[in-house]
């Protein structure tokens, strides 16, 4: 019995021993281990992750990722190198020279083509040519060619030769677009079969967010066509015109001419890159006249009948005279038709009557002289001068905005208090970001400044409503529709002095009056069948919201 | 004398029995290898698939495309929408 135990104790302390050593091997050493394998069976592996794509309002992606190759040679495995280059010369459309320049070189890996389409790799590797591999990419894709380029941006190459965003959409949220690349470790056989074994952690990469834009596929494209037969109509030197909802902010569309190809960006010259309507300043003459009288009529110095008893004639300050655009004078004119006649003297009756603090102070509460904030890269600043620098000359001719300087997006923001209840809204071309596990972040409107009442805001309507009515542009403006807006022809300053045949014909405004849907402003850079902005400018005004009005089902109502 | 050889026979019994699912476990896995390098190579091409004719439909239904097309076909621009504002003289079922 005792001998029983004996043996029966001994194979139990053989098997704890086991077991004891199969802990010391299986849990405090095996970190060490898998390590050890991993380094011997494993092999790391970049998980790149794809670019976030940018969508238009209706979830069309007007910036995507689309399936490239890199086609790669070991020189050292390719025997005939003249016929190599011959067959793949004519099919990757490149010279012989190039190709036959790198097989020479003394090296197992060379990149011979990057971004090459399916169709061409396909037709490649049917030829089984020794030594040619393939590498998957991913580029930047724009299927709706150039339309909205400016507002896009494109991706390039940054000094590591990864892929970056500029200008544009691209450039602005390029870390929300470029995502984070992962690594993982995947254990293979002898056969080079993988084996199913625990991977290291792959959740480290992370896919670029998605954008959702506020922006309208429909009007962007109306925008895109209307504003380029324009320019070549008016033979201007370029154009740019945006569309914004003035409820909130929301940029329905923007476009410029001349524009870019952004798949092709490297074919065009570095000026063309920046977005005109939030880079480029001008001095926006009579479309400016809204925002002063807007002021004076809140502060309560004016009302629409004020009559202007210096419009009988050209106003003198100091050694200059203020004219008007024809050079017609109304005495008693009111302050309604100082708008409809875009009268100089009259603006500078009501700028008399609002003092130069009090036109500042209004100035900055319509954000004159600050950037918007739009979302865009590149919004440049265009700054007004220090109070002490200006002269009675300057505040006269700024009531009329000649001799101050704002950015396009700068202007149409300050008209948004008007059309939309005296509320300025920050402009924003992103409405929601999405995220790559299906999260949802909406970006809201923002008030940046009430400047005005509603109250002016609605009289300030109504003065437009009169001035396209019954202005120069009346001719041009669609039946039956209540439109406000504001014509502007500003002469361009050349070395010291106005030059009378270039100017910056531009129109502002939004419809319909009483319940703002869009506000727009169109800008035409030096057009010579006409000067003005009511026979350049005002036409395209009218015919892309003409369009818009139809696109929302929006009724005539007169 | 019947214990001792009960617990021996247990412990036989239970080597015996651990050495066979051994066995088993390593077998069925072996061959997983296989499976997992068929099913990444499906889930390539796939997605492969997927990325191409996400490009052919994008494509296809850019507004650029469909206004070429469009005038392929002889369509032309509206120039007049009508709205009908007075109401019709039809009694509506509501």
């Amino acid at each position: 019995m005792v001998r029983f135990r004996l043996i029966l104790f001994i194979f139990v302390f053989l098997f704890f021993l086991i077991v004891l050593r199969l802990f010391y091997w299986q849990v405090v050493r095996a970190g060490e281990l898998a390590s050890l394998g991993q380094a011997q069976y494993g092999r790391q592996i970049t998980l790149t992750a794809d670019r976030g794509e940018i969508k238009t309002s209706d979830g069309f992606e007007i910036a995507a990722n689309k399936l490239s190759y890199l086609i790669f040679a070991n020189p050292k495995e390719v025997k005939d190198k003249e016929r190599l280059v011959d067959v793949l010369a004519p099919i990757l459309a490149v010279d012989t020279a190039s190709i036959s320049a790198l097989l020479a070189l003394d090296r197992f890996w060379v990149p011979i083509q990057t971004h090459v389409e399916d169709d061409v790799k396909n037709k490649i590797e049917e030829l089984n040519l020794p030594g040619i591999g393939f590498q998957e990419q991913s580029i930047r894709f724009y299927p709706e060619a150039s339309m909205s380029a400016h507002l896009l941006g494109f991706v390039g190459k940054d000094n590591k030769a990864l892929d970056r965003g500029y200008f544009g959409l691209e450039g602005y949220y390029e870390t929300q677009l470029k995502g984070k690349a992962g690594v993982a470790i995947v254990i293979h056989d002898a056969s080079d079969r993988p084996i199913l074994a625990k991977m290291n952690d792959n959740a480290m990469r992370a896919d670029g967010k998605n954008l959702v834009l506020h922006v309208d596929r429909t009007i962007q494209f109306i925008l895109d066509r209307e504003l380029k037969r324009g320019v070549e109509q008016y033979g201007a030197v370029g154009g740019m015109a945006a569309v914004m909802d003035p409820k909130t902010g929301g940029i329905l569309a923007m476009s410029s001419f001349p524009t870019f190809d952004p798949r092709h960006y490297g074919e065009y010259s570095d000026d063309l890159y920046k977005n005109p309507f939030i880079a480029n300043t001008y001095e926006p003459g009579s479309t400016f006249k809204p925002l002063v009288m807007a002021s004076a009529l809140d502060a309560g110095l004016i009302k629409p009948d004020t009559k202007c008893d210096i419009c009988a004639g050209p106003v003198s300050i100091g050694e200059y005279d203020i004219r008007t655009w024809d050079n017609k004078y109304t005495a008693d004119e009111t302050m309604t038709q100082v708008i409809q006649h875009s009268d100089n003297t009259g603006m500078v009756f009501t700028g008399r009557k609002l003092g130069l603090d009090r036109m500042l102070s209004y100035f900055k509460k319509f954000g004159i002289g600050e950037t918007s904030g739009i979302d865009l890269q590149g919004e440049a600043l265009a700054s007004l001068r220090e109070r002490d620098q200006w002269y009675p000359i300057d505040a006269a001719t700024a009531t009329f905005g000649q001799g101050i300087t704002v950015t396009p997006i700068e202007l149409l923001t300050a008209f948004s208090a008007i059309a939309n209840e005296g509320q300025r809204m920050e402009p924003h071309v992103v409405r929601m970001i999405q995220t790559a596990d299906g999260k949802e972040i909406q970006i809201p409107p923002k008030v940046l400044s009430k400047p005005i009442s509603s109250k002016t805001a609605k009289v300030m309507t109504e003065m437009m409503v009169n001035a396209v009515d019954k202005g120069e542009a009346k001719w041009a403006k669609p039946k039956g529709y209540r439109i406000a807006g504001k014509t502007g022809t500003a002469q361009i300053p050349v070395e010291g002095h106005y030059d009378a045949n270039k100017t910056i014909a531009s129109f502002v405004g939004f419809a319909p009056a009483d319940d703002p849907k869009f506000l727009m402003l169109v800008i035409i850079d030096r057009p010579t069948t006409s000067i003005y902005g009511a026979e350049t400018a005002a036409p395209i005004f009218f015919k892309v919201a003409k369009n818009i009005l139809n696109y929302y089902g929006i009724a005539p109502t007169e | 004398m019947k214990r001792p050889i009960f617990i021996i026979s247990s412990l036989l019994f239970i080597i015996v029995v651990l050495s066979v699912a051994r066995v088993a476990l390593v077998n069925s896995i072996s061959t997983t290898g296989i499976e997992l390098a068929n099913l990444e190579t499906e889930m390539k091409a796939q997605k492969k698939q997927n990325e191409l004719l996400k490009e052919q439909y994008l494509q296809a239904s850019s507004f650029t495309n469909i206004e070429a097309k469009a005038k392929e076909l002889g369509f032309v621009e509206a120039k007049t929408q009508v709205y009908l504002s007075e109401p019709l003289p039809l009694a509506l079922k509501q």
